[in-house]
């Protein structure tokens, strides 16, 4: 496996009972690169992360994260991720999660308030830290759960949906956030629904049916189906997939 | 009308989850089935010990041939009385060691029939009576009142730890005695014919009885659905999914849960034993020591159990229903009412592998009996493999769920 591989995947085919959710799925993404997953809804974006960072055990095939097979402990410290649901504590306030999640990453206390205050200007909610996230809205409790995926500065994350719901100036710092993360040779992994947002990834994958249609750089992706814009894009990738279904 | 709509709503989705549908259907019928069973079941093999010196001889003045000697044998009439399903009877042929041997290896009573038991009953009835005729080697004599009988009396060393068992042996042997009597046309009655001995100086009353295995039954409870529930929040919100992805082991996690939840079980305890003694007066006699020992193995366990079940369950509701199903029970078949030797032999597996079973008896030594710590060593290994074995599953179960989260 080369250096540069951080994500390797081959062959990962998942099942939930008659449906597959993953059908022989390769993938790769390497260091410092900040790659897009799309895909329709029930495309297998989800699973495939879950499977990926060892959530789920493949039916077939194998995924390395970091050199490691996956799943492995040995690539936890290393690994930041967002699930799609919120996956805060409502009854703690928003520095009271940050500090149980830096705990579990051997972060200090002092380590932790001064991530936290990086994150949390970040994702705006630098007045709230001590707000119980219980009465935060639906968009700022996701901006928790991101402040907490990036906490221990990971060297690889999956981000399932970081900006769903979150508006469109939060939106347009968080993925200049992203950027400046892959610049500082950061891996990251983001599923999103946006063509904005794919539009600023270094490598877009495109999902359908569990299978991996297309990658490349927005500007190959236009290339290849010859379309002018990426929303045209996906509509032709979709067909496609469909139609080979 | 819209509230038909959502009943219907309600109704549709109840019957789409499976495991909640099953436990519908089940759990009525298995409550009833157990508790029918259970109960029902009469005192069976309670184990007494007698020692029957009773020489079976009567020695009574007649009118007519002076003193003749009777063979009756009333002590063996008694015997022959009792009801064998009732009792185990272990004879013995020594009465101080028979006194000793009550409420140990499961002795309830200790009968002992003085040698002159026969003669005393016979000569107390002709003297209650009056003259009485009697056919006597093929004459009629008349039996003449004489003088009381002296000698040791008939003593019952009985185990009175059990309210209900000590009651139900009273009543057995009242009714054997009134039947041996009624052969003699006496009007003696029990408590002028015996010598009762109560351990516990019926001192024990059934709430003072019963209390351990309450207490122990609404720690089950409490700690079961405390951690179910909490385990199931965890993963159905997300945190744990983001635990398990963290750089700490399943072992970690669980005995993080198990520290936290034995501080409040202990808490909890403390609680219910000081709310029982002050408010209820309730016997305890024993170390406090001990009982928290046996408490905390028991915690352990039980939220090895909540964790499974948090395994099992899909929401908190099922979890729920699993507890129902398993919790209730354990207070109908572990010895908390009634003891294990009046269950009929189908139920008495469940309270063998009730780790209820286990607490009761412990609590009970040491709080009723006043009992020490090499007195509970039995109780405190069967707690101590249950809360390792459980502890071992739970982590298991906790991996699991990093799969299933």
């Amino acid at each position: 496996m080369a250096a540069e591989q951080v994500v390797l995947a081959t062959g990962l085919r998942k099942r939930f009972g008659r449906r597959t959710a993953l059908d022989g799925l390769d993938l790769s993404v390497t260091q410092g690169q900040l790659y897009g997953l799309a895909g329709p809804n029930g495309a297998g974006k989800t699973t495939l992360i879950r499977t990926l960072c060892g959530l789920l055990r493949p039916d077939e095939g194998e995924a390395y994260l970091l050199g490691w097979r996956m799943p492995s402990a040995r690539v936890r410290s290393q690994l930041g991720y967002m699930p799609q649901d919120y996956a805060v504590y409502d009854d703690l306030s928003v520095l009271q999660n940050l500090e149980f999640f830096g705990g579990l990453y051997e972060l200090r206390r002092a380590q932790v308030r001064k991530r936290a205050n990086e994150l949390l200007d970040l994702v705006q909610l630098a007045d709230r830290r001590s707000q119980r996230v219980g009465t935060l809205s639906g968009g700022m409790r996701r901006r928790v759960s991101l402040a907490i995926s990036l906490l221990h500065k990971p060297r690889l994350a999956f981000l399932d949906e970081p900006t769903a719901g979150v508006d469109p100036k939060l939106r347009r710092s968080s993925w200049d956030y992203f950027n400046g993360l892959a610049e500082q040779d950061v891996t990251l992994v983001v599923t999103t629904h946006l063509v904005e947002e794919a539009l600023r990834c270094h490598v877009v994958g495109f999902l359908n049916a569990g299978r991996l249609l297309t990658q490349g750089t927005p500007d190959e992706i236009l290339a290849e189906t010859s379309t002018s814009n990426l929303d045209d894009a996906f509509i032709v990738l979709q067909d496609r997939g469909e139609a080979a279904q | 009308m819209k509230s038909f709509a959502v009943m219907r709503n309600v109704l549709r989705r109840i019957v789409r989850d499976v495991r909640t549908l099953a436990l519908i259907v089940i759990l009525p019928l298995f409550f009833v089935l157990l508790y029918g069973s259970s109960f029902s079941g009469s005192y069976r093999d309670l184990t007494i010990v007698i020692v029957n010196e009773d020489n079976g001889l009567a020695s009574v003045r007649t009118a007519e041939v002076g003193r003749v000697t009777l063979s009756v044998n009333l002590a063996q009439a008694f015997v022959a009385a009792l009801d064998p399903a009732m009792f185990d009877i272990v004879t013995s042929d020594d009465p101080e060691n028979a006194a000793a041997s009550v409420d140990e290896s499961g002795i309830w009573a200790a009968l002992v029939f003085p040698r002159s038991f026969s003669n005393a009953v016979v000569n107390e009835a002709v003297r209650a009576s009056g003259e009485r005729r009697l056919d006597f080697e093929g004459d009629t004599v008349t039996l003449l009142p004489s003088d009381p009988v002296d000698g040791p009396r008939t003593t019952l060393v009985l185990d009175d730890g059990n309210p209900l068992i000590a009651g139900a042996i009273r009543a057995a042997f009242e009714a054997a005695f009134s039947q041996v009597l009624a052969t003699q046309q006496s009007s003696l009655t029990v408590e002028g014919l015996l010598d009762v001995r109560a351990l516990h100086e019926g001192n024990i009353r059934m709430l003072d009885f019963t209390a351990p295995g309450i207490i122990g039954f609404a720690m089950t409870l409490i700690t079961v659905m405390l951690t179910a529930m909490s385990v199931v929040r965890e993963r159905t919100s997300g945190t744990l999914t983001r635990i398990l992805i963290a750089p700490i082991s399943a072992w970690e996690v669980t005995v993080g849960y198990t520290l936290a939840f034995s501080l409040i079980a202990i808490f909890q305890a403390a609680e219910l034993f000081l709310a029982s003694t002050l408010l209820f007066d309730i016997r305890f006699i024993g170390s406090p020591g001990v009982v928290a020992l046996l408490i905390l193995l028991f915690a352990i366990g039980l939220q090895g159990i909540a964790t499974l079940i948090s395994t099992i369950a899909k929401n908190e509701a099922q979890a729920m229903q699993f507890i129902l199903f398993l919790l209730i029970p354990s207070i109908m078949v572990s010895g908390v009412f009634w003891p294990l030797e009046t269950m009929p032999a189908t139920i008495r597996p469940l309270s063998y592998v009730s780790p209820l079973t286990y607490a009761n008896a412990g609590l009970r030594k040491v709080m009723l009996a006043g009992r020490g710590i090499g007195d509970v060593r039995f109780e405190l290994a069967v707690l101590g493999v249950f809360a390792l074995v459980m502890l071992l599953l739970s982590v298991l179960s906790m991996r699991r769920q990093a799969y299933t989260a």
